[in-house]
């Protein structure tokens, strides 16, 4: 489904990502771990198109599309979703409008027609109870107003309305309670298929307790480093980043 | 990848639809105020003796004062000799008394202005008084109103027929000496629309004044008087636009409201005059006096505003709340681009008992615009129990344009509540790579963006006219009205 | 405007006493002085009619007359004993009297080297080209009418110049008596602060009881990185005119507080003006406890040139009897000045039917990538708290009583000084007997 090669990314003048290499095919969850100012954040942002990155060297082909090309917009009408580690709040403008027109625009993009509110609102309302979420959290601003916990689950929301082909999830458990969490992992697991895969970023080992990753990556200094089944996540958990980066050196 | 601000201001910016130029003979005088110009004026009205009498008072009053210029202004000086104060078409001169007699070519305009006055097209539920620059050209569903005792006719035939009912309330609101323009419309105002909601009754349909300037050097001058006598209730909409001309155009009008006891007037704008062009060359400089007076207790006045044209906007609609338990309400969206300039807001003056105004105002600027909010409430001694919440949000789209809030709060009354809030923000890169990444074009995110933004506002606005507000500000209003 | 204006009284009377101003040997601050008297033969006092000004009317400065004291003040028991109560312990302390120095009251031994604190018209002596160098750098005669007024005819004042890295470990208390009906104090100070020094200043205003006119400018030089904190703790006399003027320029990264209480005096107007350059912060906030016939007026000016630059303010006015206070405040975004974070409130609780409050925030903006909020509220104390202490056995009237001091007393909290803190503590409760709360409870 995606096929990363020896990816260099800048940011100004700066090297983030030195020749990172990632294959990740359909059904698939993958992890990927490391410490602060790996690079982790800006692969999912110049996955999804966020402006402010240099590709130097190097490629992305997603579903058989360069990816890199394409503009954010067509690249989630394509199927690939962000979760947001920081979601974004837009004042006055209702969560499940943005959602509507969201799926309107994806469902256009592949040549089916629009929903109507009626079906809409029965489709929401179903994945809503999935999430365990309150019907009132529909009706508020885009994340205004919403707490941590929320905002997250809210990011979740989206991706199983817009029933994305590939879910890259940028922290999306940093900051939850262990409540919040069971009920992200929830979700996620819920939103597993054999035809979908999954990116999770994370800095912690504690989602991959809930949701169990079939390969887990370390990225350090630009570059995958270690590539392991779940049980690579454990040991990370026991014995640090920095026993990886003596490994490296 | 995502939108730059660039891309952003540019998707804001959009061309001046209604900015044709009807040909069609007309009579006009020449340029040049002075006592005799206004007599000859009230003379072709066929107006009471006591008109000339109130206007020339003004013009008096007017050559005294000095022109203002506190706002947050950058204006051209006006030469106020240099304009004509009178335009009609030709044919007004043996009036039209049905619309099959009204010229076509002047049908056409409003048709092609979305306002269609013939009996077939009709706006269903809305009476149009068409004014086309000097003159009352057409009101529909005159006879419908009648019906319901509703008085809705031009001020110069109320002047004829109901002359000792304008003669109580004109001028009572905004006096001539209130301010410059106010003066000035005071003393050569032209036509207007005026109107009289009698106790108890509910006006049958939304009421509604079409503004157009034609003519080229001539002033727009008219003047609105609207009474809402005991328990009666009025919707009342205003639409104005103009051609596109290099020189800039005054229109300087006066609007007064008198609401009674537990009467209710909602009047509504959406002022689309000529902006000028992208640099800023040309535009009608909208002075314009609005005042309205609820006197009697449980009296409400609502003002909502959708300010997109006009090269200089100067306009404060305002509530003297008179009546114990009377409301005053002032929604506003303005909108402006390239060299525009708005200075509006409003004034809530709080006098009796357990009175409440709500101030919501948003400013959206682009290009190299001002958008100035400046708003006054006070609260005097005897307004026990007043409440005021107001709220002022600009929204920057590029970094050439300027946003600025003046709220001026005076409370002399300790059980009053005064409320006010403002904020400052600009479209963010993050909130269009967001929408983006659901899947959004970037001119679809900076609609859903603007939208949401005023959507309190358009919320107000009948439903004909939050249609026109969308077509103005080039977004879509699905899902957010109402 | 100047053609309805009478010549000011204070300017026919000035050239008699221009020579007994220090500085005399200065070519520059002659110029300076000269030009200031010109300016303000020209505009006099500012008027109603003046934007910034329109809420305030200062004619009865010009009514009264008042007297520039020429000559120092000799202390007297009497004053000995009010400078005593008002010095904080362990700080410098320079004490001006009727707005000349006195060398008797003040303490300024073991400042560090390299650090001047000292009286203005020494300093005008002993430096005074770096004195040149900042003097109406943060201010000018324009400004209005008391600029140019101080300009002209300041008597004294404090110089204080710390260097760069130099970290004061105490504070200085500037300490303003006035003891003579009739008397004006004009005085001037000029604070500079090198790249990383860091400094507090108490600014502190007394007097007595007779009408007499306080009236001083300050020039604020914040270094880069530097951090200034100034307390200024304004408790004239009943009868008093106060006039005080703060004009900061904050260098990049620096930071500077600022705390405004207003106490005191029948008239008092209060400008602090600060112009941020990149990433500079700036922290203003203000409460104004007035009764009687006080009229309390606080202007502030935040200006961001640069970006990145971030400004707060809290303004709190508790207003009783026939009090009326004024507050104005402006926050000015230039076009460049991207990323700007500003933040200003103002507060007002009207105690009695005959106070009153004029306030006007103004946010003035032409950058766009900006987040400047600003919000005012007039109004009476929140019910439901009122009910949570009926609910919890008080009475209404102890329970706004109660609400009333904690509304005030969140500015008092943001005192980090201890004892400067407790004295503060005691003008607000001098001023709450009803709230029933002993200083010990806080």
């Amino acid at each position: 489904m995606l096929s990363i090669e020896n990816l260099h990314v800048s940011v100004g003048d700066k090297p983030i990502l030195k020749g990172l290499n990632l294959q990740i095919n359909a059904g698939e969850v993958h992890a990927i771990m490391g410490p602060n100012g790996a690079g982790k954040s800006t692969l999912s942002h110049v996955l999804s198109g966020k402006a402010g990155y240099t590709v130097t060297a190097g490629s992305a082909i997603y579903q058989g599309k360069d990816l890199l090309a394409m503009e954010p917009e067509m690249r989630a009408r394509e199927g690939v979703f962000l979760a947001f580690q920081y979601p974004v709040e837009i004042p006055g403008v209702s969560n499940i409008y943005l959602l509507k027109a969201a799926l309107n625009a994806m469902r256009k993009h592949n040549d089916l027609p629009e929903v109507d509110a009626m079906d809409f609102l029965a489709l929401v309302k179903d994945k809503v109870k999935l999430l365990e979420m309150d019907d009132k959290f529909l009706y508020r601003s885009v994340k205004e107003g919403f707490s941590g916990g929320e905002k997250k689950r809210n990011e979740i929301l989206q991706a199983a309305i817009l029933e994305p082909s590939l879910c890259i999830l940028d922290e999306t458990d940093s900051g939850l309670d262990i409540d919040a969490l069971k009920v992200v992992a929830s979700g996620l697991n819920s939103l597993r298929d054999p035809e979908r895969a999954f990116l999770m970023i994370t800095h912690y080992q504690r989602l991959l307790d809930y949701v169990t990753p079939d390969i887990v990556h370390v990225l350090a200094d630009g570059q995958i480093v270690k590539t392991g089944g779940a049980e690579l996540a454990l040991e990370l958990e026991a014995k640090g980043y920095q026993w990886l980066e003596e490994q490296a050196a | 990848m995502s939108a730059s601000a660039q891309e952003i201001e540019n998707l804001i910016g959009q061309e001046y639809k209604d900015g044709f130029v009807t040909e069609l003979e007309v009579d006009t005088f020449p340029p040049g105020l002075d006592e005799e110009v206004i007599a000859k004026l009230s003379a072709i009205k066929g107006e009471p003796a006591f008109m000339l009498e109130y206007r020339l008072k003004a013009f008096r009053h007017w050559q005294t004062m000095p022109e203002p210029n506190w706002a947050q202004l950058n204006i051209e000086p006006i030469d106020y000799q240099a304009i004509s104060y009178y335009s009609a078409p030709k044919k007004d001169a043996d009036k039209p008394q049905s619309l099959d007699e009204v010229d076509p070519v002047l049908l056409d305009t409003y048709k092609k202005l979305g306002i269609p006055l013939d009996e077939q097209e009709r706006l269903a539920g809305v009476a149009v008084d068409a004014v086309f620059d000097s003159v009352s050209v057409a009101t529909t569903f005159k006879g419908k109103l009648k019906d319901a005792g509703v008085i809705f006719c031009p001020i110069s035939e109320a002047l004829q027929e109901y002359p000792e009912l304008v003669r109580q309330y004109l001028g009572t609101v905004v006096p001539e000496t209130d301010n410059f323009f106010a003066a000035l419309n005071a003393a050569v105002f032209t036509d207007g629309s005026f109107v009289y909601i009698p106790k108890g009754v509910r006006c049958p349909m939304e009421l509604s004044t079409y503004f157009r300037i034609n003519a080229a050097n001539t002033g727009q001058f008219e003047r609105t008087l609207i009474i809402a006598d005991a328990d009666s209730h009025v919707s009342y909409l205003e639409g104005c636009t103009a051609p596109m001309r290099d020189e800039n155009q005054l229109h300087a009008a006066v609007v007064e409201l008198v609401a009674l006891d537990n009467a209710e007037i909602k009047y509504s704008t959406v002022q689309n005059w000529y902006p000028g062009d992208e640099n800023g060359v040309g535009g009608i400089y909208n002075f314009v006096t609005k005042r309205a007076e609820c006197r009697g207790a449980n009296s409400k006045v609502s003002w909502t505003q959708v300010e997109t044209g006009s090269a200089i906007t100067w306009k404060y609609p305002s509530c003297v709340l008179l009546g114990d338990h009377s409301v005053g309400e002032f929604y506003s969206v303005a909108l402006t681009n390239n060299y525009q300039q708005a200075d509006t807001g409003t004034k809530m003056i709080h006098i009796g008992k357990n009175t409440r105004s709500t101030i919501i105002a948003k400013g959206i600027s682009a290009g190299r615009s001002q958008n100035t909010y400046r708003g006054l409430v006070k609260v005097a001694k005897s307004a026990e129990n007043a409440r005021n919440y107001t709220q002022c949000d600009s929204l920057l789209v590029g970094d050439k344009c300027g946003a600025h809030t003046f709220p001026y709060v005076e409370v002399k009354q300790p059980s009053a509540q005064v409320e006010h809030e403002a904020t400052t923000s600009k479209i963010s890169e993050d909130q269009l790579f967001f929408c983006q990444q659901r899947g959004l074009s970037a001119e679809d995110a900076v609609s859903m963006i603007v939208n949401g933004f005023c959507k309190t506002v358009f919320k107000e606005l009948p439903m004909e006219f939050a249609v026109e507000a969308q077509a103005l500000l080039g977004i879509s209003l699905e899902g957010s009205v109402g | 405007m100047s053609a309805e204006l009478k010549t000011s009284q204070y300017s026919a009377a000035y050239a008699g006493m221009k020579e007994n101003l220090p500085g005399q040997s200065l070519a520059w601050l002659q110029a300076l002085r000269a030009n200031a008297a010109q300016q303000f033969a020209d505009s006099g006092f500012p008027s109603l009619r003046d934007e910034e000004w329109r809420y305030t009317n200062v004619a009865a400065i010009e009514k009264k007359l008042f007297v520039p004291a020429a000559d120092r003040t000799e202390v007297n028991a009497e004053i000995l004993a009010e400078v005593q109560a008002q010095l904080l312990d362990g700080v410098w302390a320079i004490v001006l009297v009727d707005g000349h120095f006195s060398t008797q009251l003040s303490r300024l031994e073991g400042l560090p080297d390299g650090v001047v604190v000292v009286d203005m018209a020494a300093a005008l002596e002993q430096h005074s080209d770096s004195l040149e160098a900042y003097f109406a750098q943060a201010v000018s005669d324009t400004e209005n009418g008391f600029v140019a007024f101080n300009n002209a005819w300041f008597s004294d004042g404090v110089f204080m110049h710390v260097p760069a890295n130099q970290v004061l470990a105490k504070p200085v208390q500037i300490l303003h008596v006035a003891t003579q009906a009739g008397f004006m104090a004009n005085t001037r100070h000029i604070m500079a602060l090198e790249s990383s020094a860091q400094a507090t200043v108490v600014e502190t205003f007394v007097g007595c009881h007779d009408s007499y006119c306080s009236a001083s400018v300050t020039e604020v030089f914040v270094g880069q990185n530097a951090n200034l904190t100034l307390y200024k703790v304004q408790m004239e006399g009943e009868k008093a005119y106060h006039f005080g003027g703060t004009y900061v320029k904050q260098a990049r990264d620096s930071h500077f507080q600022h705390h405004n209480f207003a106490f005191g005096a029948l008239l008092a107007r209060s400008d602090v003006h600060t112009d941020l350059e990149m990433a500079a912060e700036c922290d203003l906030n203000g409460l104004c406890v007035g009764s009687k016939r006080q009229h309390i007026d606080n202007h502030t000016r935040i200006n961001h040139l640069q970006p990145y630059a971030s400004s707060r303010e809290l303004y709190k006015n508790v207003l009783d009897q026939r009090a009326r206070a004024v507050f104005q405040g402006r926050v000015w975004v230039a076009e460049q000045a991207q990323k700007t974070d500003s933040d200003m409130h103002n507060r007002n609780l009207l105690l009695s039917a005959d106070a009153e409050v004029d306030t006007k925030p103004q946010l003035e903006i032409y950058a766009d990538d900006v987040k400047c909020a600003h919000g005012v509220t007039v109004g009476q104390l929140d019910e439901k708290s009122i009910f949570y202490l009926q609910s919890r056995c008080m009475d209404t009237d102890s329970a706004r009583n109660m609400l009333t001091f904690a509304f005030a007393n969140e500015m008092v909290d943001k005192v980090k000084l201890k004892n400067l803190h407790d004295k503060v503590l005691q003008q607000l409760l001098l001023r709450f007997p009803q709230a029933g709360i002993q200083q010990d409870w806080l």
